[in-house]
């Protein structure tokens, strides 16, 4: 592994982040969408989802977006000022902080569901 | 490190430096022999201040003769001897033994990403000056000289004084994550060409430079990973410099 700084992991988690939103839109469309092929189909589906791998997926989603999302407003900073690229290194521990914070509120409320198992 | 350092230097300095004992990890390969590269370790002692390239220079010339590497200048202006040391792209020759070992420690070197390893530590660098001439990296004016010269500003030399510094050794654009995968990207070294010649206020081809950047092998490619700026060993603001191109592209001025 190439031995980058911030800025490399940065961009590799911006890419991994965007595919798993992707992945989960479609997804996302898929379930919602299998209601055409019946109720019974879409809540075998809905119910899986019950299980707790899934409900833990969340959590990485919304770390995941929120991650997107913020990294993506650093990139446009870089893109239109010099101070951008100045202060990315502490910009991206911003967004990473924003990131953690998503995950531990998301876990804070996904807990019980987790743990209790409906 | 070697009896060759200890006769060059005055005998009682190099008495008193203490050795550092050093393991060499080379990825080697070799095109007749080898399907993979593989690693090889070398036990080198070296001084604290010798630099990587003299360690690399000591194998090959008591350890392993076979060892294929460029070096020329060994004084950092040649830009030949770019290598993979301890996982980042440094010039070995600017790259001192303290920086990046203990005594006791390992120093691992392979050759450039992203081009054709040709042997051991020596890649294909063609597809390298393809990208750097496919920028018009030379002077362009058709209008008349004056009698005397073109005259610049001091505020306009400034603007092309970071891109002028580039030595062309492909640190940066063979440590970019973009360039390895996609081959076809032009690079950060030849974006930093492009930009000392676009921000050159006598140069008349801009717009023809602008365009070339604005292709899909160009400045849009960058992802800014950083890593280009990370490894210049000239220190130049490799992201800065591609950002402004970017900016000059889309405003459509320079």
């Amino acid at each position: 592994m190439y031995r980058g700084r911030e800025g490399q992991w940065a961009f590799l988690l911006h890419r991994l982040s965007g595919l798993a939103i992707l992945l989960y839109l479609m997804l996302h469309v898929f379930s919602i969408g299998s209601f055409i092929f019946g109720e019974r189909f879409y809540m075998a589906i809905h119910e899986t989802y019950d299980l707790w791998p899934f409900r833990i997926g969340l959590l990485f989603v919304t770390a995941g977006v929120v991650y997107h999302a913020f990294n993506g407003l650093r990139i446009i900073v870089m893109d239109f000022t010099g101070f951008g690229v100045a202060y990315q290194r502490q910009m991206w521990y911003g967004v990473m902080a924003i990131s953690l914070l998503a995950f531990v509120g998301a876990a804070w409320v996904v807990m019980p569901r987790i743990l209790g198992g409906y | 490190m070697t009896q060759t350092h200890a006769q060059a230097s005055s005998a009682p300095v190099s008495a008193s430096v203490p050795m550092l004992q050093l393991k060499v990890k080379v990825l080697r390969f070799d095109p007749e022999k080898d399907k993979k590269a593989y690693w090889t370790t070398y036990d080198v002692e070296a001084q604290a201040g010798d630099r990587v390239l003299d360690v690399i220079n000591h194998i090959k010339w008591y350890l392993e003769p076979s060892l294929t590497f460029r070096r020329s200048c060994m004084h950092g202006i040649c830009g030949s001897d770019a290598m993979l040391i301890n996982g980042r792209n440094r010039l070995a020759c600017k790259t001192l033994v303290r920086d990046v070992a203990k005594s006791g420690g390992t120093i691992t070197v392979e050759p450039i990403r992203g081009l054709k390893v040709e042997k051991d530590l020596l890649v294909d660098m063609e597809p390298f000056f393809d990208s750097y001439k496919a920028i018009m990296p030379y002077f362009i004016n058709e209008s008349p000289a004056p009698a005397a010269e073109r005259i610049q500003s001091e505020e306009e030399a400034e603007r092309m004084a970071h891109s002028s510094n580039c030595i062309l050794c492909a640190c940066c654009t063979t440590s970019c994550p973009i360039f390895w995968v996609n081959g076809s990207y032009l690079g950060p070294a030849a974006i930093v060409q492009a930009h000392r010649f676009i921000f050159d206020t006598r140069d008349e081809a801009t717009q023809q430079r602008l365009g070339i950047m604005n292709q899909n092998t160009g400045v849009w490619r960058c992802r800014t990973a950083y890593n280009c700026t990370e490894a210049c060993p000239r220190d130049i603001p490799i992201t800065q410099l591609i950002e402004e191109v970017k900016r000059a592209v889309m405003y459509g001025q320079a």
